[in-house]
Protein backbone atom coordinates (compact mmCIF):
# COMPACT_ATOMS: atom_id res chain seq x y z
CA UNK A 1 0.00 0.00 0.00
CA UNK A 2 2.80 2.27 0.58
CA UNK A 3 3.97 2.38 -2.47
CA UNK A 4 0.51 3.04 -4.49
CA UNK A 5 0.40 5.98 -1.89
CA UNK A 6 3.95 7.07 -2.73
CA UNK A 7 3.12 7.11 -6.56
CA UNK A 8 -0.34 9.01 -5.28
CA UNK A 9 2.01 11.82 -3.84
CA UNK A 10 4.66 11.68 -6.98
CA UNK A 11 1.58 12.28 -9.38
CA UNK A 12 -0.99 14.90 -7.53
CA UNK A 13 0.91 16.35 -5.16
CA UNK A 14 4.58 17.18 -6.11
CA UNK A 15 5.09 20.32 -3.88
CA UNK A 16 3.00 18.74 -0.60
CA UNK A 17 5.08 15.67 -0.23
CA UNK A 18 8.06 15.22 -1.84
CA UNK A 19 8.15 12.50 -4.08
CA UNK A 20 10.41 9.54 -3.46
CA UNK A 21 12.14 10.23 -7.26
CA UNK A 22 11.98 12.39 -9.74
CA UNK A 23 12.80 11.98 -13.16
CA UNK A 24 14.50 14.86 -14.92
CA UNK A 25 15.88 16.27 -18.28
CA UNK A 26 19.04 18.48 -17.44
CA UNK A 27 21.98 19.98 -19.19
CA UNK A 28 23.73 16.89 -18.64
CA UNK A 29 20.93 14.72 -19.69
CA UNK A 30 18.65 12.58 -18.16
CA UNK A 31 18.60 12.71 -14.41
CA UNK A 32 17.22 10.55 -11.72
CA UNK A 33 16.13 12.41 -8.91
CA UNK A 34 16.48 9.90 -5.66
CA UNK A 35 15.12 10.59 -1.74
CA UNK A 36 17.72 8.23 -0.29
CA UNK A 37 15.49 8.24 3.00
CA UNK A 38 12.38 7.05 1.36
CA UNK A 39 11.82 3.21 0.79
CA UNK A 40 12.45 1.19 -1.81
CA UNK A 41 9.46 0.03 -3.14
CA UNK A 42 8.38 4.13 -3.49
CA UNK A 43 11.45 4.86 -5.50
CA UNK A 44 11.07 2.03 -7.83
CA UNK A 45 7.35 2.88 -8.39
CA UNK A 46 7.53 7.22 -8.61
CA UNK A 47 10.47 6.25 -11.67
CA UNK A 48 8.31 3.68 -13.00
CA UNK A 49 5.19 5.65 -13.39
CA UNK A 50 7.23 8.26 -14.60
CA UNK A 51 9.06 5.67 -17.57
CA UNK A 52 5.66 4.34 -18.22
CA UNK A 53 4.44 8.07 -19.26
CA UNK A 54 6.75 7.87 -22.35
CA UNK A 55 9.06 4.52 -22.41
CA UNK A 56 9.65 5.39 -26.23
CA UNK A 57 11.25 8.96 -25.22
CA UNK A 58 13.21 7.09 -22.58
CA UNK A 59 14.55 3.79 -24.19
CA UNK A 60 18.52 3.90 -24.45
CA UNK A 61 18.81 6.71 -22.36
CA UNK A 62 22.14 7.24 -20.01
CA UNK A 63 20.65 7.92 -16.80
CA UNK A 64 22.57 9.93 -14.09
CA UNK A 65 21.22 9.37 -10.50
CA UNK A 66 21.22 11.27 -7.86
CA UNK A 67 20.95 10.42 -4.38
CA UNK A 68 19.33 13.30 -1.90
CA UNK A 69 19.82 12.82 1.74
CA UNK A 70 21.55 9.39 1.05
CA UNK A 71 22.46 6.94 1.63
CA UNK A 72 20.78 4.29 -0.68
CA UNK A 73 19.09 1.69 1.38
CA UNK A 74 20.56 -1.66 1.06
CA UNK A 75 19.20 -3.64 -2.71
CA UNK A 76 18.14 -0.40 -3.60
CA UNK A 77 20.59 0.20 -6.47
CA UNK A 78 19.93 -3.51 -7.62
CA UNK A 79 16.20 -2.26 -8.10
CA UNK A 80 17.35 0.49 -10.45
CA UNK A 81 19.68 -1.86 -12.31
CA UNK A 82 16.57 -3.98 -13.16
CA UNK A 83 14.21 -1.34 -13.65
CA UNK A 84 17.30 0.36 -15.89
CA UNK A 85 17.07 -2.66 -17.41
CA UNK A 86 13.48 -3.28 -17.98
CA UNK A 87 13.24 0.15 -19.76
CA UNK A 88 16.24 -0.34 -21.58
CA UNK A 89 18.14 2.92 -19.86
CA UNK A 90 21.68 3.12 -18.73
CA UNK A 91 22.50 3.90 -15.23
CA UNK A 92 26.18 5.67 -15.87
CA UNK A 93 26.66 7.76 -13.30
CA UNK A 94 25.64 7.21 -9.26
CA UNK A 95 26.28 10.18 -7.35
CA UNK A 96 25.19 12.37 -4.14
CA UNK A 97 22.97 15.80 -4.54
CA UNK A 98 24.45 17.20 -1.66
CA UNK A 99 27.00 19.41 -0.51
CA UNK A 100 30.34 17.81 -0.71
CA UNK A 101 29.73 17.94 3.09
CA UNK A 102 27.26 14.85 2.82
CA UNK A 103 29.74 12.76 0.34
CA UNK A 104 31.07 10.32 2.85
CA UNK A 105 27.52 9.24 3.48
CA UNK A 106 26.93 8.00 0.25
CA UNK A 107 27.46 4.37 -1.16
CA UNK A 108 29.26 5.93 -4.47
CA UNK A 109 31.85 8.56 -5.06
CA UNK A 110 30.53 11.37 -6.17
CA UNK A 111 31.57 12.74 -9.42
CA UNK A 112 33.24 16.15 -8.55
CA UNK A 113 35.38 14.06 -6.24
CA UNK A 114 37.05 13.30 -9.39
CA UNK A 115 37.25 9.39 -8.53
CA UNK A 116 35.83 6.90 -11.19
CA UNK A 117 32.60 6.24 -10.51
CA UNK A 118 31.53 2.90 -10.02
CA UNK A 119 29.51 1.55 -12.80
CA UNK A 120 26.15 0.86 -10.85
CA UNK A 121 24.69 -0.90 -14.57
CA UNK A 122 26.94 -3.56 -15.82
CA UNK A 123 27.93 -1.40 -19.21
CA UNK A 124 31.18 -0.91 -20.75
CA UNK A 125 31.55 2.04 -21.98
CA UNK A 126 30.64 4.32 -18.72
CA UNK A 127 34.13 6.16 -18.65
CA UNK A 128 32.80 7.84 -22.02
CA UNK A 129 29.87 9.35 -20.40
CA UNK A 130 31.32 10.18 -16.55
CA UNK A 131 35.03 10.48 -16.29
CA UNK A 132 36.29 13.88 -15.53
CA UNK A 133 38.18 14.14 -19.00
CA UNK A 134 37.26 11.70 -21.79
CA UNK A 135 39.65 11.66 -24.13
CA UNK A 136 39.20 8.36 -25.60
CA UNK A 137 37.28 8.02 -28.56
CA UNK A 138 33.88 8.31 -27.50
CA UNK A 139 31.35 6.10 -28.65
CA UNK A 140 29.65 7.74 -31.36
CA UNK A 141 25.94 6.95 -30.58
CA UNK A 142 26.80 8.24 -27.18
CA UNK A 143 28.22 11.40 -28.63
CA UNK A 144 24.83 12.00 -30.79
CA UNK A 145 22.97 10.98 -27.50
CA UNK A 146 24.75 13.51 -25.46
CA UNK A 147 23.78 16.23 -28.10
CA UNK A 148 20.33 15.17 -28.64
CA UNK A 149 19.77 15.14 -24.60
CA UNK A 150 22.00 18.60 -24.66
CA UNK A 151 19.59 20.67 -27.12
CA UNK A 152 16.93 22.17 -25.79
CA UNK A 153 13.79 19.85 -26.93
CA UNK A 154 10.76 22.04 -27.16
CA UNK A 155 8.59 19.97 -28.90
CA UNK A 156 8.84 16.82 -27.07
CA UNK A 157 6.09 16.22 -25.02
CA UNK A 158 7.54 13.81 -22.60
CA UNK A 159 10.20 15.95 -21.48
CA UNK A 160 10.08 16.89 -17.93
CA UNK A 161 11.10 20.35 -17.74
CA UNK A 162 10.30 20.69 -14.17
CA UNK A 163 13.44 22.86 -13.08
CA UNK A 164 14.35 25.56 -15.39
CA UNK A 165 16.74 27.06 -12.32
CA UNK A 166 20.43 26.64 -12.52
CA UNK A 167 22.17 24.10 -10.38
CA UNK A 168 24.32 25.69 -8.08
CA UNK A 169 25.63 22.91 -5.92
CA UNK A 170 27.17 22.12 -9.80
CA UNK A 171 29.37 25.18 -9.31
CA UNK A 172 30.36 24.90 -6.01
CA UNK A 173 31.29 21.16 -6.66
CA UNK A 174 33.56 22.07 -9.42
CA UNK A 175 37.11 21.61 -9.85
CA UNK A 176 39.55 23.93 -10.65
CA UNK A 177 40.74 23.42 -14.63
CA UNK A 178 42.09 21.73 -16.43
CA UNK A 179 44.33 21.28 -19.08
CA UNK A 180 44.72 19.25 -22.09
CA UNK A 181 47.42 18.85 -25.12
CA UNK A 182 45.47 19.48 -28.54
CA UNK A 183 44.80 18.50 -31.20
CA UNK A 184 41.15 17.50 -30.17
CA UNK A 185 40.13 15.31 -33.08
CA UNK A 186 37.12 14.58 -34.83
CA UNK A 187 34.94 11.96 -32.85
CA UNK A 188 36.51 12.92 -29.64
CA UNK A 189 34.22 14.24 -26.73
CA UNK A 190 35.86 16.22 -23.88
CA UNK A 191 34.47 16.68 -21.00
CA UNK A 192 35.48 18.59 -17.57
CA UNK A 193 33.55 19.84 -14.74
CA UNK A 194 35.92 22.72 -13.90
CA UNK A 195 37.08 24.79 -16.62
CA UNK A 196 38.92 23.57 -19.50
CA UNK A 197 42.34 24.90 -20.98
CA UNK A 198 43.48 23.36 -24.55
CA UNK A 199 46.73 24.01 -26.35
CA UNK A 200 46.21 23.05 -29.64
CA UNK A 201 43.21 23.42 -31.78
CA UNK A 202 39.84 21.95 -31.41
CA UNK A 203 38.92 20.82 -34.78
CA UNK A 204 35.98 20.14 -36.68
CA UNK A 205 33.61 17.37 -35.41
CA UNK A 206 35.29 16.91 -31.88
CA UNK A 207 33.22 18.93 -28.56
CA UNK A 208 34.57 20.13 -25.65
CA UNK A 209 32.63 20.50 -22.74
CA UNK A 210 32.96 22.29 -19.40
CA UNK A 211 30.92 22.99 -16.64
CA UNK A 212 33.12 26.13 -16.18
CA UNK A 213 34.96 27.87 -18.89
CA UNK A 214 36.51 26.96 -21.94
CA UNK A 215 39.61 28.53 -23.14
CA UNK A 216 41.58 27.20 -26.41
CA UNK A 217 44.77 28.21 -27.19
CA UNK A 218 45.17 27.35 -30.92
CA UNK A 219 42.07 27.22 -33.28
CA UNK A 220 38.31 26.46 -31.92
CA UNK A 221 36.61 25.10 -35.34
CA UNK A 222 34.60 22.51 -33.42
CA UNK A 223 31.58 22.53 -30.87
CA UNK A 224 32.30 24.11 -27.39
CA UNK A 225 29.97 24.09 -24.71
CA UNK A 226 30.83 26.12 -22.06
CA UNK A 227 29.19 26.46 -18.46
CA UNK A 228 26.70 23.54 -18.44
CA UNK A 229 24.21 23.86 -15.88
CA UNK A 230 25.12 27.03 -14.68
CA UNK A 231 24.05 29.51 -18.18
CA UNK A 232 27.09 32.37 -17.36
CA UNK A 233 30.29 31.24 -18.73
CA UNK A 234 32.56 32.22 -21.36
CA UNK A 235 34.98 30.35 -24.73
CA UNK A 236 37.59 32.07 -25.69
CA UNK A 237 39.75 31.09 -28.69
CA UNK A 238 42.68 32.23 -30.58
CA UNK A 239 40.97 31.19 -33.43
CA UNK A 240 37.30 31.12 -33.10
CA UNK A 241 36.08 29.48 -36.10
CA UNK A 242 33.62 27.31 -34.25
CA UNK A 243 30.79 24.73 -35.80
CA UNK A 244 28.65 25.46 -32.54
CA UNK A 245 29.04 27.21 -29.78
CA UNK A 246 26.84 26.79 -26.48
CA UNK A 247 26.76 28.38 -22.91
CA UNK A 248 24.69 27.15 -21.11
CA UNK A 249 20.97 26.48 -22.29
CA UNK A 250 21.99 28.77 -25.25
CA UNK A 251 23.27 28.00 -28.63
CA UNK A 252 24.79 29.65 -31.45
CA UNK A 253 26.51 28.98 -34.26
CA UNK A 254 28.25 30.86 -37.01
CA UNK A 255 26.92 33.14 -39.64
CA UNK A 256 27.18 31.11 -42.80
CA UNK A 257 29.26 34.28 -44.34
CA UNK A 258 31.25 34.51 -42.08
CA UNK A 259 35.06 35.85 -42.28
CA UNK A 260 36.94 34.60 -39.34
CA UNK A 261 39.03 37.43 -37.54
CA UNK A 262 42.37 37.11 -37.33
CA UNK A 263 42.50 37.69 -33.58
CA UNK A 264 41.50 36.44 -30.24
CA UNK A 265 37.93 36.09 -29.70
CA UNK A 266 35.51 35.88 -27.05
CA UNK A 267 32.46 34.96 -26.37
CA UNK A 268 30.02 35.01 -23.59
CA UNK A 269 26.85 34.68 -21.82
CA UNK A 270 25.28 36.49 -19.25
CA UNK A 271 21.83 34.82 -19.59
CA UNK A 272 20.09 36.72 -22.21
CA UNK A 273 22.14 35.53 -25.39
CA UNK A 274 25.69 34.62 -26.64
CA UNK A 275 27.86 37.87 -27.41
CA UNK A 276 31.31 37.24 -29.63
CA UNK A 277 33.38 40.04 -29.45
CA UNK A 278 37.37 40.22 -29.84
CA UNK A 279 39.31 39.55 -26.73
CA UNK A 280 41.25 42.81 -25.99
CA UNK A 281 43.18 41.04 -22.83
CA UNK A 282 40.70 41.09 -20.26
CA UNK A 283 37.70 39.93 -19.53
CA UNK A 284 33.99 41.65 -20.00
CA UNK A 285 33.20 43.24 -16.30
CA UNK A 286 30.56 41.39 -15.65
CA UNK A 287 32.04 38.12 -16.77
CA UNK A 288 35.51 38.62 -14.29
CA UNK A 289 32.72 38.26 -10.99
CA UNK A 290 31.16 34.97 -12.56
CA UNK A 291 34.46 32.72 -12.64
CA UNK B 1 61.98 -8.73 -39.19
CA UNK B 2 60.18 -6.38 -41.47
CA UNK B 3 57.70 -3.13 -41.18
CA UNK B 4 54.13 -3.71 -41.27
CA UNK B 5 52.77 -0.34 -43.17
CA UNK B 6 48.50 0.21 -42.69
CA UNK B 7 47.43 2.87 -45.19
CA UNK B 8 43.90 3.85 -44.29
CA UNK B 9 41.88 6.93 -45.09
CA UNK B 10 38.44 6.92 -43.21
CA UNK B 11 36.66 8.23 -46.50
CA UNK B 12 36.37 5.86 -49.18
CA UNK B 13 37.79 6.91 -52.79
CA UNK B 14 40.61 8.91 -51.85
CA UNK B 15 42.80 6.61 -53.44
CA UNK B 16 44.26 4.07 -50.71
CA UNK B 17 44.65 1.00 -52.86
CA UNK B 18 46.10 2.61 -55.81
CA UNK B 19 48.66 4.30 -53.40
CA UNK B 20 49.05 1.04 -51.82
CA UNK B 21 49.69 -0.40 -55.16
CA UNK B 22 52.23 1.88 -55.74
CA UNK B 23 54.46 2.01 -52.71
CA UNK B 24 54.39 -1.59 -53.08
CA UNK B 25 55.75 -1.32 -56.76
CA UNK B 26 57.71 0.93 -55.97
CA UNK B 27 59.80 -0.75 -52.19
CA UNK B 28 59.68 -3.52 -54.72
CA UNK B 29 61.72 -1.55 -57.31
CA UNK B 30 64.22 -0.81 -54.70
CA UNK B 31 65.12 -3.88 -54.09
CA UNK B 32 62.77 -4.72 -51.16
CA UNK B 33 60.81 -8.22 -50.87
CA UNK B 34 57.01 -6.88 -50.39
CA UNK B 35 53.99 -8.25 -49.58
CA UNK B 36 50.17 -6.40 -50.68
CA UNK B 37 47.73 -7.22 -47.94
CA UNK B 38 44.22 -6.12 -49.38
CA UNK B 39 42.23 -6.41 -46.52
CA UNK B 40 39.18 -4.80 -47.67
CA UNK B 41 37.47 -8.59 -47.33
CA UNK B 42 33.90 -8.57 -49.16
CA UNK B 43 35.04 -6.14 -51.23
CA UNK B 44 38.67 -6.58 -52.73
CA UNK B 45 40.11 -4.09 -55.06
CA UNK B 46 43.58 -4.34 -54.91
CA UNK B 47 44.37 -7.87 -57.41
CA UNK B 48 42.27 -5.81 -59.93
CA UNK B 49 44.54 -2.98 -59.54
CA UNK B 50 48.01 -4.81 -60.04
CA UNK B 51 46.34 -6.89 -62.84
CA UNK B 52 46.56 -10.32 -60.44
CA UNK B 53 42.70 -11.12 -60.20
CA UNK B 54 42.99 -14.03 -62.63
CA UNK B 55 45.54 -15.52 -60.36
CA UNK B 56 43.75 -16.22 -57.06
CA UNK B 57 43.37 -19.22 -55.50
CA UNK B 58 43.70 -18.90 -51.45
CA UNK B 59 43.13 -15.68 -49.84
CA UNK B 60 43.50 -13.88 -46.87
CA UNK B 61 40.19 -15.56 -44.77
CA UNK B 62 41.48 -18.79 -45.98
CA UNK B 63 44.78 -18.33 -44.70
CA UNK B 64 43.46 -17.61 -41.52
CA UNK B 65 41.08 -20.07 -41.39
CA UNK B 66 44.09 -22.45 -41.72
CA UNK B 67 42.68 -24.15 -45.16
CA UNK B 68 46.51 -23.18 -45.92
CA UNK B 69 49.74 -21.55 -45.07
CA UNK B 70 50.23 -17.78 -45.19
CA UNK B 71 52.48 -18.66 -47.83
CA UNK B 72 50.78 -20.64 -50.26
CA UNK B 73 47.71 -17.69 -50.00
CA UNK B 74 50.41 -14.95 -51.79
CA UNK B 75 50.28 -14.36 -55.36
CA UNK B 76 53.43 -13.49 -57.24
CA UNK B 77 53.66 -10.22 -58.99
CA UNK B 78 53.54 -10.57 -62.68
CA UNK B 79 56.39 -8.33 -63.53
CA UNK B 80 58.42 -8.35 -60.48
CA UNK B 81 60.00 -11.12 -58.57
CA UNK B 82 59.87 -9.33 -55.05
CA UNK B 83 56.83 -8.50 -55.17
CA UNK B 84 53.54 -10.67 -53.58
CA UNK B 85 49.58 -9.96 -53.19
CA UNK B 86 47.79 -11.47 -50.70
CA UNK B 87 44.42 -10.82 -51.82
CA UNK B 88 41.09 -10.37 -49.66
CA UNK B 89 37.77 -12.65 -50.10
CA UNK B 90 34.97 -12.08 -51.93
CA UNK B 91 32.52 -13.69 -50.47
CA UNK B 92 32.91 -13.26 -46.70
CA UNK B 93 32.67 -10.43 -44.84
CA UNK B 94 34.56 -8.18 -42.16
CA UNK B 95 33.40 -10.10 -39.22
CA UNK B 96 34.79 -13.18 -40.94
CA UNK B 97 38.77 -12.30 -39.48
CA UNK B 98 39.27 -10.92 -35.81
CA UNK B 99 42.08 -8.21 -35.33
CA UNK B 100 43.53 -11.15 -33.02
CA UNK B 101 44.16 -13.47 -35.85
CA UNK B 102 45.43 -9.98 -38.76
CA UNK B 103 47.55 -9.35 -35.84
CA UNK B 104 49.13 -13.11 -35.98
CA UNK B 105 48.92 -13.11 -39.85
CA UNK B 106 50.96 -10.11 -40.40
CA UNK B 107 53.37 -11.28 -37.96
CA UNK B 108 53.75 -14.35 -40.08
CA UNK B 109 54.37 -12.13 -43.37
CA UNK B 110 56.46 -9.60 -41.97
CA UNK B 111 58.70 -12.28 -40.76
CA UNK B 112 59.92 -13.26 -44.55
CA UNK B 113 59.29 -9.81 -46.14
CA UNK B 114 60.87 -6.35 -45.91
CA UNK B 115 57.07 -4.99 -45.87
CA UNK B 116 54.18 -5.74 -45.86
CA UNK B 117 51.91 -2.68 -46.82
CA UNK B 118 48.04 -3.31 -45.74
CA UNK B 119 45.58 -1.56 -47.49
CA UNK B 120 42.31 -0.37 -45.24
CA UNK B 121 38.87 -0.94 -46.29
CA UNK B 122 37.05 2.77 -45.87
CA UNK B 123 35.32 3.26 -43.11
CA UNK B 124 36.55 2.80 -39.11
CA UNK B 125 33.95 -0.47 -37.75
CA UNK B 126 35.71 -3.92 -37.83
CA UNK B 127 37.18 -3.57 -41.38
CA UNK B 128 39.68 -0.68 -40.14
CA UNK B 129 40.20 -2.46 -36.84
CA UNK B 130 40.96 -5.46 -38.80
CA UNK B 131 43.44 -3.41 -41.03
CA UNK B 132 45.38 -1.91 -38.45
CA UNK B 133 45.90 -4.73 -35.64
CA UNK B 134 48.85 -5.92 -36.88
CA UNK B 135 50.53 -2.79 -37.97
CA UNK B 136 53.04 -0.83 -36.27
CA UNK B 137 53.06 2.52 -38.32
CA UNK B 138 50.03 3.77 -40.39
CA UNK B 139 50.04 5.60 -43.98
CA UNK B 140 47.03 8.21 -43.93
CA UNK B 141 45.70 9.21 -47.39
CA UNK B 142 43.43 12.50 -47.61
CA UNK B 143 42.19 14.28 -51.00
CA UNK B 144 42.50 17.99 -50.61
CA UNK B 145 38.84 18.43 -49.65
CA UNK B 146 37.18 18.70 -46.65
CA UNK B 147 35.19 15.78 -46.25
CA UNK B 148 38.30 13.77 -46.68
CA UNK B 149 39.98 15.75 -44.30
CA UNK B 150 37.35 15.78 -41.71
CA UNK B 151 37.46 11.61 -41.97
CA UNK B 152 41.39 11.59 -41.92
CA UNK B 153 40.96 13.44 -38.39
CA UNK B 154 38.80 10.79 -36.84
CA UNK B 155 41.57 8.13 -37.97
CA UNK B 156 44.35 9.78 -37.04
CA UNK B 157 42.62 10.11 -33.52
CA UNK B 158 42.12 6.65 -33.49
CA UNK B 159 45.05 5.20 -34.66
CA UNK B 160 46.62 7.03 -32.09
CA UNK B 161 44.48 5.74 -29.47
CA UNK B 162 45.62 2.30 -30.80
CA UNK B 163 49.14 3.67 -30.55
CA UNK B 164 50.08 3.02 -34.13
CA UNK B 165 52.60 6.37 -35.58
CA UNK B 166 50.50 7.75 -38.69
CA UNK B 167 51.97 10.08 -41.45
CA UNK B 168 50.34 11.80 -44.29
CA UNK B 169 50.33 11.30 -47.93
CA UNK B 170 48.04 14.03 -49.64
CA UNK B 171 46.76 12.77 -52.70
CA UNK B 172 45.34 14.04 -56.05
CA UNK B 173 46.56 18.08 -55.36
CA UNK B 174 45.94 19.78 -58.35
CA UNK B 175 48.82 22.76 -58.29
CA UNK B 176 46.83 25.21 -60.27
CA UNK B 177 43.81 25.01 -58.27
CA UNK B 178 45.70 25.88 -55.06
CA UNK B 179 47.73 28.41 -57.07
CA UNK B 180 43.81 29.62 -58.01
CA UNK B 181 42.99 29.26 -54.48
CA UNK B 182 40.62 26.99 -55.23
CA UNK B 183 41.97 23.88 -53.53
CA UNK B 184 43.32 23.39 -50.39
CA UNK B 185 47.16 23.29 -50.05
CA UNK B 186 48.85 20.39 -48.67
CA UNK B 187 50.01 22.78 -45.86
CA UNK B 188 46.44 23.75 -45.07
CA UNK B 189 45.67 19.97 -45.05
CA UNK B 190 48.62 19.06 -42.34
CA UNK B 191 47.84 22.27 -40.55
CA UNK B 192 44.60 20.81 -39.72
CA UNK B 193 45.89 17.12 -39.56
CA UNK B 194 48.56 17.88 -37.52
CA UNK B 195 51.11 15.32 -39.35
CA UNK B 196 54.24 14.27 -40.63
CA UNK B 197 53.90 14.63 -44.61
CA UNK B 198 55.71 12.17 -46.44
CA UNK B 199 54.21 13.61 -49.46
CA UNK B 200 51.71 15.21 -51.91
CA UNK B 201 50.94 13.58 -54.77
CA UNK B 202 49.64 15.41 -58.23
CA UNK B 203 46.32 14.89 -59.95
CA UNK B 204 47.38 12.68 -62.43
CA UNK B 205 45.58 11.37 -65.57
CA UNK B 206 47.88 8.50 -66.38
CA UNK B 207 46.84 7.08 -62.59
CA UNK B 208 43.52 6.46 -64.00
CA UNK B 209 44.76 4.83 -67.24
CA UNK B 210 47.41 2.40 -65.68
CA UNK B 211 45.09 1.46 -62.84
CA UNK B 212 42.15 0.65 -65.28
CA UNK B 213 45.11 -1.57 -67.05
CA UNK B 214 45.94 -3.57 -63.70
CA UNK B 215 49.20 -1.94 -63.80
CA UNK B 216 50.63 0.44 -60.79
CA UNK B 217 52.01 3.57 -62.44
CA UNK B 218 55.19 4.11 -61.06
CA UNK B 219 56.18 1.08 -63.55
CA UNK B 220 55.26 2.82 -66.52
CA UNK B 221 57.54 5.49 -64.80
CA UNK B 222 55.22 8.75 -66.60
CA UNK B 223 54.01 11.78 -65.01
CA UNK B 224 54.72 13.73 -61.68
CA UNK B 225 52.25 11.11 -59.62
CA UNK B 226 54.47 8.32 -60.11
CA UNK B 227 57.42 10.12 -59.46
CA UNK B 228 56.23 11.26 -56.61
CA UNK B 229 54.98 7.89 -55.31
CA UNK B 230 58.53 7.18 -56.15
CA UNK B 231 60.28 9.52 -54.12
CA UNK B 232 57.89 8.12 -51.01
CA UNK B 233 58.79 5.18 -51.27
CA UNK B 234 62.37 6.13 -50.93
CA UNK B 235 61.63 8.63 -47.80
CA UNK B 236 59.63 5.04 -46.32
CA UNK B 237 62.60 2.92 -47.38
CA UNK B 238 64.82 5.51 -45.15
CA UNK B 239 66.51 6.78 -48.21
CA UNK B 240 67.79 10.24 -48.11
CA UNK B 241 65.56 12.56 -50.31
CA UNK B 242 64.94 16.10 -50.70
CA UNK B 243 61.98 17.20 -49.30
CA UNK B 244 59.52 18.80 -51.70
CA UNK B 245 58.66 22.79 -50.81
CA UNK B 246 55.40 21.74 -48.57
CA UNK B 247 55.57 24.37 -46.13
CA UNK B 248 53.88 27.78 -47.40
CA UNK B 249 56.32 31.13 -46.86
CA UNK B 250 55.01 32.56 -43.62
CA UNK B 251 55.52 29.10 -42.20
CA UNK B 252 58.96 28.85 -43.55
CA UNK B 253 59.77 32.23 -42.65
CA UNK B 254 58.37 31.74 -38.97
CA UNK B 255 60.41 28.65 -38.74
CA UNK B 256 63.40 30.19 -39.84
CA UNK B 257 63.03 32.74 -37.29
CA UNK B 258 62.81 30.37 -34.80
CA UNK B 259 58.94 30.73 -34.05
CA UNK B 260 57.40 27.88 -35.02
CA UNK B 261 56.52 24.31 -33.19
CA UNK B 262 57.04 20.55 -34.98
CA UNK B 263 54.02 19.42 -35.55
CA UNK B 264 52.80 16.98 -33.20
Amino acid sequence: MESTNALAAAVEEPIAVRPAAILKGTARGLEALVDGSAPIDAITAALTSRIEEAPGFFRGSDVRVRVEDGPLAAGCLARLDELAARFDLRIVEVSAAKKAADADAVPQPSLAAGTAPAPAAPVAPVESASSPVVAAQADPELAVLMQMLDAPAPSAPAAPVTTPEPEPELAAAAPGARLVIGPVRSGVILEHRGHLVIFGDVNPGAEVRAEGNIVVLGRLRGTAHAGIGRDVGFILALRLEPQQLRIGRKVARAADSDTPANDAEIAYCTGDAIVVERYLGKLPKNLATSI
Amino acid sequence: MGRAIVITSGKGGVGKTTTTANLGAALAQLGHSVVLVDADIGLRNLDVVMGLENRIVYHLVDAIRGKCTAQKALIKDRRMENLWLLPASQTDDKDAVTPEEMRKLIGELRATHDFVLIDSPAGIEQGFKNAIAGADEAIVVATPEVSSIRDADRVVGLLAAADVPARLIVNRISPNLVKKGDMLSQADVIEILALELLGAVPLDDIVIATTNKGVPAVLEGKGLAAKELTRIAKKLAGVEVEDKEAVGFFTRLSRALGLSASPA
